[in-house]
């Protein structure tokens, strides 16, 4: 795939490609789909406030693990909180959680692979072997590791996941900058005095950005449900908070009050699911021997 | 480039990973602003003066942090991982213990995940833009996008609780005893001792955390197959076999798969070390006595020598499991060989 992403880079600038894919993307009806699922999401997340019915951390043990009814479409919980208001404030938590790890792990590895590839030698010798190691290791077992040494909450589940998600964005831009450094422009803008970093992060980055924000976007839904996967063990977010991993962990439980893990669990499918399939069409579009056939 | 030549190269990569895996597990183990003797003894040891100082002595604590490394590895290369202080046990004999029922587990996975993977793939392909390939795809979807433990719980809800099916969580019923220790793998060693009750209690307890596993890497698998079956399908070598009048199934079977498969290799040896590293989520939902849910008990009470002696062993399963793939590598695809 990178080479595909590299060479429409080459081929036109970025901003035609920017248009160009929009365009396409939005005759694709999956990724239609999934781009209506996720504004729904962001949309139920800033309004939680408002069509919550109840406080989702108000209990009342009076009612607790009612199934759903009229009063709580969602059912409650263990503690009598109405789950179906705890899913909307979930997508306050996990949404966020997992495209922060994703951000900050692809502005990280962007840094790291830009300086390796434009300084060169040694160097990317050392950055890349370093980069290696980290993807050697597998992302769940780094997780937990370094959640049990951080200890538990949220901010220190991202903390851990972002460790194991920069290497790949290092790579793939790595590879970009050894191609655009040898670019006329790149000269140009050197022989006019321009420093290094200068010259890097002004003129090189900007250019080998569109393949890290497109592998971003493929790799948020593998975030959030890998981040809801660290708060189902524990490792996230703690037992009051209305995050959606945590909720079906709790509800193990209380197995056969099906409705506190069934909620939560097909809200996390449902955004990574829609994440997916705006992925998919991203994919389709940049393997031109599938757009072709 | 001849066989031998390959091997020292990919062996020559790994021996750096594997040492840099040991030093990474060191340095987070030693990040922990922790002093290691309270964070590694048990209470009861910590007002002994022998047992500290045996205990320093072991691991060199009052020696430079270099030192206390290559300490580590010695140890390491002995086969000593340190005691747990949860199960103060051995890590080592800790982890032969759990290692296999994961091993067990993540086999039964990838066989679920290969079987359904690779047929999805090839009826999507070979019905391209049919109902059948969207019905593929979007399944597919569903399967990399569902959390592994919602998916596990609607299998324990529908196929246990209400059909009763499958049995429900563990490796063996209550009333069973562990076949005699031979593999660590129950199917195996019950077979040897004769035991055919276990072995069926054990196979039927296998199915649906399988399944689980498996439908989630054949979400994976399915897509792989079909993009590069698709590939394959357009090549000139195709026409060629259907221009000389070979049948559709035998053009399929015979030319196109075997081509189509180099990727997908690659890809399920990926899921198999995925599945044996990341299925901490599934063991703790099916109380499955293996490695993912020892590391993971390790990590909620602050285990260190469990914690580093088990993510060093799943990280060179990992590595040594891509090793393997590499190495088929080189078996599947002529260029590699005569490059």
């Amino acid at each position: 795939m990178t080479s595909s992403i590299t060479s429409l880079t080459r081929e036109s600038g970025w901003r035609d490609f920017v248009r160009q894919s929009v365009n396409q993307l939005l005759r694709n009806p999956l990724v239609v789909s999934g781009l209506i699922v996720i504004a729904a999401w962001v949309v139920l997340a800033v309004v939680a406030a408002i069509i919550a019915p109840y406080d989702p951390l108000a209990q009342n043990v009076n009612v607790r693990l009612t199934a759903p009814n009229d009063v709580y479409p969602f059912g409650t919980d263990e503690l009598g909180r109405d789950v179906f208001s705890r899913v909307l404030y979930g997508a306050r938590v996990t949404m966020p959680a997992g495209i922060a790890v994703v951000v900050i792990g692809s502005v990280i590895g962007t840094i790291v692979g830009g300086v390796a590839g434009y300084l060169g030698g040694l160097w990317d010798e050392a950055l890349m072997r370093i980069t290696e190691l980290f993807m050697a290791f597998p992302t769940i077992i780094l997780a937990l590791a370094i959640t049990a040494a951080l200890g538990p909450d949220i901010r220190n589940a991202i903390i851990a996941l972002v460790v194991v998600w920069w290497p790949p964005y290092a790579r793939l831009v790595r590879g970009l900058v050894l191609e655009v450094k040898t670019q006329e422009y790149v000269t140009a803008v050197k022989s006019v005095g321009a420093h290094g970093f200068y010259t890097l992060f002004r003129t090189i980055i900007p250019n080998c950005i569109a393949p890290a924000v497109i592998l971003a976007t493929l790799d948020i839904g593998t975030a959030i449900l890998t981040f809801a996967g660290l708060s189902f063990l524990g490792l996230g977010a703690d037992p009051s908070s209305p995050e959606w991993g945590r909720m079906v962990s709790i509800g193990i439980d209380f197995f056969s009050q099906w409705w506190m893990w069934l909620f939560p669990g097909l809200a996390i499918a449902s955004l990574v699911l829609a994440f997916n399939f705006l992925g998919d069409g991203l994919r389709d579009l940049l393997d031109p021997r599938m757009r072709k056939r | 480039m001849s066989f031998q030549l390959y091997l020292l190269r990919r062996i020559l990569f790994v021996i750096p990973v594997c040492l840099g895996i040991t030093l990474f597990a060191f340095v987070i183990a030693n990040a922990v602003p922790a002093d290691p003797i309270t964070a590694n003894l048990p209470q009861s040891a910590l007002n002994n003066e022998e047992i500290i100082a045996a205990f320093r002595a072991r691991w060199g604590l009052d020696q430079p942090p270099h030192i206390q490394y290559l300490t580590y590895l010695g140890n390491l290369l002995q086969g000593d991982l340190g005691t747990s202080i949860k199960t103060r046990n051995p890590v080592a004999e800790d982890i032969g213990k759990f290692l296999p029922a994961t091993i067990e587990l993540a086999t039964v996975g990838i066989v679920f995940g290969i079987v359904f993977g690779v047929a999805f793939g090839v009826i999507s392909a070979i019905w391209r833009n049919t109902l059948a390939d969207y019905l593929v795809r979007i399944l597919s979807l569903l399967g990399v996008s569902f959390p592994v433990f919602v998916l596990a719980l609607v299998g324990l809800t529908v196929l246990h609780a209400q059909w009763r099916w499958v049995p429900g969580p563990g490796r063996l019923g209550v009333l069973l005893d562990d076949p005699p220790f031979v593999t660590g793998l129950f199917l195996i060693d019950s077979l040897l001792a004769g035991e055919y009750e276990t072995f069926r209690d054990a196979l039927s307890r296998l199915i649906l955390p399988g399944l689980v596993l498996g439908l989630y890497v054949s979400g994976i698998i399915a897509r792989i197959t079909r993009s590069s079956l698709l590939n394959v399908l357009g090549l000139d070598y195709m026409r060629t076999a259907r221009a000389k009048g070979l049948r559709e199934r035998v053009t399929i079977w015979g030319h196109a798969l075997p081509n189509a498969l180099i990727p997908v290799v690659t890809v399920i040896g990926l899921s198999y070390s995925n599945l044996l590293s990341g299925a901490v989520l599934t063991e703790s939902i099916f109380a499955w006595p293996g490695i993912g849910r020892y590391m993971f008990r390790a990590s909620t009470s602050q285990d260190f020598p469990a914690i580093m002696g088990g993510s060093i062993v799943i990280a060179l399963i990992y590595v040594g499991v891509n090793f393997v793939v590499d190495i088929l590598y080189y078996f599947i695809d002529p260029r590699i060989r005569l490059a």
